[in-house]
């Protein structure tokens, strides 16, 4: 089951103080599928970051569940992320040189050893559901965007987290690419019950989510 | 305790200390790696960062293993030639020439490298041949050459104590009859006449006449004898108008006895005694106002203590050289590390601990080091192999160095010590800005 987040005061700050995000009171329940809209420079990704406990916040609460990770220091932050968030990034970010399941299973190499096998089983049972099953060994180098993007998201559910980031998704996909990977994201967070947050600019995509939320000039401007 | 731990030190076979000692040094490269790398699998990642930048990682290994090839190399070389130059000597128990310079007089006999110095006069080397502990004594006459030869006069039982049996032909058994080293460009039955003088001074014509034949050949020494054409001493003083070494009676005599009377003299003698303690005691009683004596490896050893030092800081540089350039690579690495940035920043965004992907950069740093220094022990043979062939061809001095312990113990100091300096590239990849690196 997904985890609620709620965001209360929360100020994020750039270089030289310059305000980059500021949000009163913001939540979401849990295993709900949020499009976080907005105009370029916005501070979307900056949101993204934040509730990801990936930048340091200058004021507020971010609470997941009834974690704060804006309380936590940044290894809790780590091994919060590492349990409970997977994330997939606009352009990939994968290891080109390791195989498909080499990536999709990369948190293997670092997780407790009791976990490894539930990664690497994880990792392999989401490239199937993905239709990438027969390439598991293949280098992801010799991926289509599409199907790279299809090893992110197997990389990020592998671990089989409650909650789901994804940041600009389908930017770097042509749109029938762009379509099948709206249709799999949506139906594996409905069904697996996972909360989904996803910044995009892709109107497709916020087609597919229970709520669209606008943040302009680093504002939570309300609901579209 | 501690004495107790020398003890066992040192009743260990020296074998066995060099390998403890290899150990030992390269023991805290293996707990580093141990301890980063410990519950994590970073070599999946390591193998991926390695062939994603596969050319600028085979440069950087290519400058380890050139650095630290050269640098062991030249220990290696230092140490074979010492050898080298040592095994030359030995057949030169004791010498005894006119006094002087004593390491002059080593260049002129065992090195052949020619001086000019007064010489022994008949009585005095009378005394010594006579001498009852003496069991050689053979004169050492040079001066003449052909080519690159040196000519040297001296007896036939010198030629049997340097180099044994002859590999070809027979002794030389009288005037106009020579042996020739292994290297001389001569075979059985050529014939020469000697130039007086040695190089680009000699006389070429002086000798006119004196045909000379090779009848014999000797096998390789590994010294300047190898380039050397061993003649009877009656020879030399002959084609130098002097008397014969023999009585008038006896004309034709090829080696001793010599007669004090008619020996025109000798600028040095080989001396062999008949006990390893009767040296000593010749040594001092043929140190004289008219004679200087003297153990060539003694001298030698001086030599090579004094440039012992030399050596020491030799090996300093070395090693100051290998780090240098590893100071160089791990900068070279920071920068390196910046091209995997944001991959590290994702990893550190998926959540995986920082002492993991602290262990990724340092198993990396690690990797190309400990390759690098494979690899140089491979440059170090081939170079020492190469240098020892050009040391051979210049000095006649046959140098066969080899890489050995010390060398290894070298590379393994040197893995332990920057292997644990690549520690600081790794503390500074987690320094970095994860939003930063992620949107980069």
């Amino acid at each position: 089951m997904g985890l609620a987040l709620s965001v209360r005061d929360l100020v994020v700050e750039g270089d030289r103080g310059r305000r980059l995000l500021r949000i009163g009171a913001l939540d979401i329940p849990a295993g709900s599928c949020i499009g976080v809209r907005g105009p370029s420079g916005a501070g979307k990704s900056t949101f993204l970051y934040a509730i990801a406990g990936l930048i340091a916040l200058k004021a507020g609460t971010v609470t997941w569940g009834d974690e704060a990770i804006s309380a936590m220091n940044a290894p809790q932050r780590a091994r919060f992320r590492r349990e409970r968030v997977g994330m997939i990034f606009q352009d990939f970010l994968l290891f080109e040189e390791l195989p498909a399941l080499g990536n999709a299973a990369l948190a293997a190499s670092y997780a407790a050893r009791s976990e490894r096998d539930r990664i690497a089983s994880g990792a392999a049972a989401m490239l199937a559901h993905l239709g990438l099953g027969d390439h598991a060994d293949r280098a992801v180098d010799t991926f289509s965007g599409g199907e790279r993007q299809r090893v992110a998201v197997s990389r990020a559910l592998a671990a089989d987290p409650p909650v789901i980031l994804a940041d600009e998704p389908t930017a770097s996909l042509d749109r029938a690419a762009a379509d099948r990977l709206i249709g799999d994201l949506a139906e594996l967070a409905e069904t697996r019950g996972k909360t989904l947050i996803a910044v995009s600019h892709d109107a497709a995509l916020h087609e597919r989510m229970d709520r669209v939320i606008d943040i302009v000039d680093g504002c939570w401007t309300g609901e579209g | 305790m501690f004495a107790s731990v020398t003890d066992l030190w040192n009743s260990l076979p020296a074998s066995a200390q060099d390998v403890l000692w290899f150990v030992v040094l390269l023991l805290p490269a293996l707990v580093t790696g141990l301890i980063v790398t410990r519950g994590y699998r970073p070599f999946g990642l390591v193998r991926a960062m390695m062939w994603r930048y596969r050319w600028t990682n085979a440069l950087f290994i290519a400058l380890i293993a050139i650095s630290v090839g050269i640098g062991v190399g030249l220990i290696a070389q230092e140490r074979g030639l010492r050898k080298g130059t040592a095994r030359a000597a030995e057949k030169f128990d004791l010498v005894v020439a006119a006094p002087g310079s004593e390491v002059q007089m080593l260049m002129a006999a065992v090195y052949l490298q020619p001086v000019d110095v007064p010489l022994i006069d008949g009585p005095t080397y009378n005394r010594i041949a006579t001498h009852e502990n003496v069991s050689l004594a053979a004169p050492i006459a040079y001066g003449d050459s052909y080519q690159a030869s040196p000519v040297i006069g001296t007896t036939p039982q010198f030629v049997t104590h340097l180099a044994g049996e002859l590999v070809e032909g027979r002794m030389f058994a009288a005037m106009g009859e020579a042996v020739a080293g292994a290297r001389v460009p001569l075979q059985v039955g050529n014939s020469f006449v000697p130039a007086h003088g040695v190089g680009e001074a000699a006389e070429h014509d002086a000798h006119e006449g004196h045909d000379i034949t090779v009848v014999g050949k000797m096998r390789l020494t590994g010294s300047p004898w190898d380039k050397a054409i061993l003649v009877p001493v009656e020879d030399v003083w002959a084609v130098h108008g002097l008397a014969s070494g023999h009585a008038p009676g006896d004309a034709g005599q090829i080696g001793p006895p010599f007669d004090p009377d008619y020996f025109p003299g000798t600028p040095a003698v080989l001396v062999r005694a008949d006990q390893l303690w009767a040296n000593y005691a010749l040594r001092s009683e043929f140190t004289t106002d008219k004679t200087m004596a003297f153990f060539p490896g003694a001298v030698l050893s001086g030599l090579h203590s004094m440039l012992g030092d030399v050596r020491q800081v030799m090996s300093v540089m070395a090693v100051l050289t290998q780090v240098l350039v590893t100071a160089g690579v791990l900068a070279g690495l920071v920068v390196l590390t910046r091209l995997y940035a944001r991959r590290l920043a994702l990893l550190r965004a998926l959540g995986a601990p920082d002492r993991f992907v602290f262990s990724v950069v340092w198993s990396y740093a690690a990797v190309l080091i400990g390759a690098g220094a494979l690899l140089g022990v491979a440059v170090g043979f081939a170079a020492v192999g190469a240098i020892s062939r050009v040391v051979t061809a210049r000095t006649d001095i046959l140098v066969t160095a080899t890489l050995g312990w010390p060398e290894f113990h070298l590379v393994a100091g040197f893995v332990s010590l920057t292997v644990i300096l690549a520690l600081t590239p790794a503390f500074m990849a987690l320094s970095r800005n994860i939003a930063t690196d992620l949107r980069a």
